[in-house]
């Protein structure tokens, strides 16, 4: 096709962890000047296959090549060296040091020197050239999810890399930051270099992406250019055909739209079912709400409020939306209504215990090295059923845990497996498992779908919809996403939180275009 | 293969650890073959070996490798046991010699075990206070404290508690009243290891079954955790598990007492509270292991000893051994267990 050897070739990879095969003579061939898209479900081996190109896992077998020759990758700096930058899923900044520090990190020159001006320099050119600013002077760990997200992409281009690995960039980023993104990466390409991009959502990759390869199960299943394909096929590809068959099934309970994976505009989706113009009924309207702030205030440890006079009563048989740029406040929201936090002023009127689904699973969800019958027991352990005396009944909850397996499909060997080993849809399956198996009243979801691949992101939905819309005793749900696209395909109502103010946006037309004005602030 | 593979890395590093001791006993001009025979026979030779040394030794090192292990499952980095040991000690000497000769032995006995653990647990009150009030590192605190308490005995014994002859920074002798019994008839294995063994087993008990212990362990893991998905409020748990390690720490002092010594001096710990360091982490803080581990330690100081009187091994050489030895073995574990994931 070309004289130009491809950018970074691998050629049947495997690596294993432990008896799991992460990747099983995986494929994939980058050129030079593409944006190349890497897709598959969670756990289908994606990062690991980007994590051995990066150099921060060996391969246990195969081969990599870069320009045409046969290269070992055994450290991130070797990557570096040879040209290969990977900006990361999970961050990996010093949140105690300041930006600047953090792009100084690992900067090759004198150990005795600090590139201070030199790599300010450089972050300038940067955002001249790519509109990518990031305040030099701000410390890490006082930056949203968003902004420490554009530093991490900083950090990475600074060092010019010709082969540039995006591992699910987009996840926390709003619409206008996810377009300029995706225009940056697109020049990238332009001048030359290779870009693996991996998102979890097909339309956004599709849109960037030249090329295209798909693993499941650690297999490189299609590799593709972009004008041979269509949303369908790559998603037969990755979820496999018989799994194609049943996430048709469970997006469409009544049979009917068969939206999921045939694809309106936004593809393989269960949030395209008609779920979002589901509207509550005249009963549930007038039934009492299962939980109601009034006029809530909450104080931050530097000063200043992160809510302010948030009022807001949730309803039985209702999804309440809020959407917003990360770090305006819902963070704080949620644990207002998780019951994790309590007013500086106002008050709260929560169920004893509301189901809370946190955005952080990895850390605040699980406990990575506890086993699943323990993690569940983080719950269930106040709970008398579960108790004798001062002990805790672990054949209960063991048995209780094997339940929750089942019927919540986690892919995992059983009880006593480590929750570290689960890939991240299979953890969100944990939890909520853990939070909504037994028919909670009121549920916080605070970012439920991030970095969650189609089907685990359908599974959430669904079984969110389902808890909403159960005949005997329907839950009020709070959902709060900073994708929009949810928001919108699962809410009865819609607010967005703005500067810790919690603002309702008019159901009507035009609904997106007014909530994506009013994230940005304006009125 | 794994397992096997782990077999040999352990092999190699028992081996590595040999050497290190043998090649440091032949760099200091003393015959490592001999020293190394007196190190085995002094430590695990004969029962006598066994039972009033390498067992007796390990009672202090059970004690406070104990209390470290169960602060560091819960995130709490004590690193004071050797303080708490002294409060301990300080309390259950000043106690059973203030009593009267008249109270009997089943009364004494439980209660300088029971002032020495309240001492202890006094001793850690402020580093906790100051960690969970203030946001104050408990590693600097407790060190801090160690020091405290290292000299207020120092000073006890040459002052308020020291001897009636008035010659040696002692105490006097604690009364037969004030004494563990002996566990088995002809040695020196005194009542506090079986102490050391019922904790453990309670310990490991505790923390696997019951609902508390389980909080402790999610505290330990993860407090985000055990914070948002368990709703454990880790601030009083941790306060009370604070000082329940700096009870335990202070019942290894009033023991090593009243099972052992018999009478307060200065210097009277040789770092136990240290040493229980590498115990509890070398036991992978299970407290069934710090059994295991405590008598390890508890033969190499055994050992040591012998070393010194049968090979002719200055104190010092023996020391600067030992710690090599431990050195050896922690490193050793990190590579056995490297093997293992």
């Amino acid at each position: 096709m070309t004289a130009r050897p491809p950018a970074v070739e691998a050629r049947g990879l495997v690596r294993r962890f432990g008896s799991v095969v992460a990747l099983d003579a995986a494929r994939l061939v980058a050129l030079p000047g593409e944006v190349h898209g890497v897709l598959g479900e969670n756990g289908a081996g994606k990062t690991t296959l980007l994590s051995v190109l990066a150099g921060l896992l060996p391969p246990d077998e195969g081969e990599i090549l870069r320009d045409g020759r046969s290269v070992e990758i055994d450290s991130p700096r070797t990557a570096r060296r040879l040209g290969i930058g990977m900006v990361h899923q999970h961050f990996a900044l010093v949140p105690r040091l300041s930006v600047l520090e953090n792009l100084m990190l690992g900067w090759p020159g004198s150990p005795l020197q600090l590139p201070v001006d030199q790599v300010s320099e450089l972050a300038r050119n940067l955002a001249d050239t790519t509109g990518l600013a990031v305040p030099l002077d701000a410390i890490v760990e006082s930056l949203g999810v968003g902004e420490r997200q554009r530093v991490e992409i900083a950090k990475v281009l600074l060092q010019e890399p010709r082969v540039l690995i995006l591992d699910e960039p987009t996840a926390v980023l709003s619409p206008p930051e996810v377009e300029g993104l995706l225009s940056l990466v697109r020049r990238l390409a332009r001048d030359g270099a290779a870009v693996l991009f991996v998102a979890h959502k097909l339309d956004e990759v599709l849109s960037v992406a030249d090329r295209v390869t798909v693993l499941r199960r650690g297999r490189t299943v299609l590799e593709a250019a972009r004008q041979e394909v269509d949303e369908g096929v790559l998603a037969a590809a990755m979820v496999g055909p018989e799994a194609a068959r049943t996430l048709v099934d469970r997006d469409t309970p009544e049979g009917g739209d068969s939206a999921g994976i045939s694809g309106r505009e936004g593809g393989l989706r269960a949030r395209d079912r008609p779920g979002g113009s589901h509207a509550p009924g005249a009963d549930s309207l007038a039934a009492e709400p299962v939980a109601r702030l009034q006029e809530v205030w909450l104080g931050s440890d530097k000063g200043g409020w992160r809510l302010q006079d948030v009022s807001l009563a949730v309803r039985p048989g209702e999804v309440v939306g809020v959407a917003g740029v990360e770090g305006n406040g819902q963070r704080q929201l949620a644990l207002v209504l998780a019951g994790e936090a309590d007013p500086t002023r106002g008050r709260a009127e929560l169920p004893p215990e509301p189901s809370f689904i946190p955005q952080d699973r990895r850390r605040e969800g699980l406990v990575q090295e506890f086993d699943l019958t323990e993690n569940m027991a983080l719950r269930l352990h106040h709970r008398p059923e579960f108790r004798k005396g001062l002990f805790l009944r672990w054949d209960a909850l063991e048995a209780w845990t094997r339940g929750r397996i089942q019927e919540f499909s986690v892919r995992a060997q059983g009880p006593e497996v480590l929750a570290s080993t689960l890939s991240g849809g299979n953890q969100q399956r944990v939890v909520l498992a853990r939070e909504l198996a037994e028919e909670p009243e009121f549920v916080v979801a605070e970012n439920p779908t991030r970095g969650l691949d189609v089907a685990g992101e359908a599974f959430v939905h669904d079984t969110l919809l389902s808890l909403r819309d159960r005949p005997e005793g329907p839950a009020g749900i709070v959902l709060i996403s900073t994708d929009l696209d949810e928001i919108l395909a699962l809410s009865d109502r819609v607010f967005v939180m703005v500067r810790g103010r919690l603002e309702p946006v008019e159901a009507g037309p035009d609904l997106r275009r007014r909530v994506g004005e009013r994230m940005l602030g304006a009125s | 293969m794994n397992r096997s593979r782990g077999w040999i890395v352990t092999g190699v590093a028992l081996l590595a650890t040999v050497a290190v001791a043998a090649g440091s006993l032949a760099l200091g001009g003393f015959d490592p073959w001999e020293a190394m025979r007196a190190l085995v026979s002094g430590s695990l030779g004969s029962p006598t070996a066994i039972f009033s040394i390498t067992l007796v030794r390990a009672v202090p090192l059970i004690l406070t490798g104990l209390a470290v292990a169960l602060a560091f499952r819960a995130g709490i980095w004590n690193i004071g046991a050797e303080g708490q040991l002294y409060a301990g000690a300080v309390a259950g000497v000043w106690v059973a010699l203030a009593a009267p000769s008249s109270v009997p032995a089943w009364l004494l006995l439980p209660g300088i075990l029971t002032v020495g653990g309240v001492a202890g647990a006094a001793w850690a009150v402020v580093p906790a206070a100051l960690r969970l009030r203030a946001g104050v590192g408990e590693v600097i605190t407790t060190i801090l404290m160690n020091f405290v308490a290292i000299h207020l005995a120092a000073w006890m014994v040459h002052g308020p508690l020291q001897e009636a002859r008035g010659v040696f920074p002692q105490t006097d002798r604690i009364s037969e009243t004030a004494r563990l019994p002996v566990l088995i008839p002809g040695t020196r294995l005194h009542l506090g290891f079986a102490i050391a063994v019922i904790l453990a087993v309670f310990l490991w008990a505790w923390l696997r079954y019951t609902a508390s212990g389980f909080g402790i362990r999610a505290v330990g893991a993860s407090p985000d955790a055990a914070r948002v998905a368990g709703r454990i409020e880790d601030g009083p748990t941790l306060f009370r598990i604070f000082l329940a390690s700096g009870a335990i720490a202070g019942l290894a002092g009033v023991v090593q007492v009243s099972g052992v010594t018999f009478a307060l001096y200065e210097d009277f710990s040789p770092g136990y509270g240290y040493t229980a360091i590498a115990v509890a982490l070398l036991a992978g803080l299970k407290p069934l292991g710090v059994v295991l581990t405590g008598v390890l330690f508890g033969a190499l100081e055994g050992g040591a000893g012998a070393m010194q009187r049968e090979a002719g091994v200055p104190a010092g050489w023996v020391d600067a051994v030992e710690a090599l030895v431990i050195l050896s073995i922690l490193a050793a574990d990190r590579l056995i267990r490297r093997g293992e994931a």
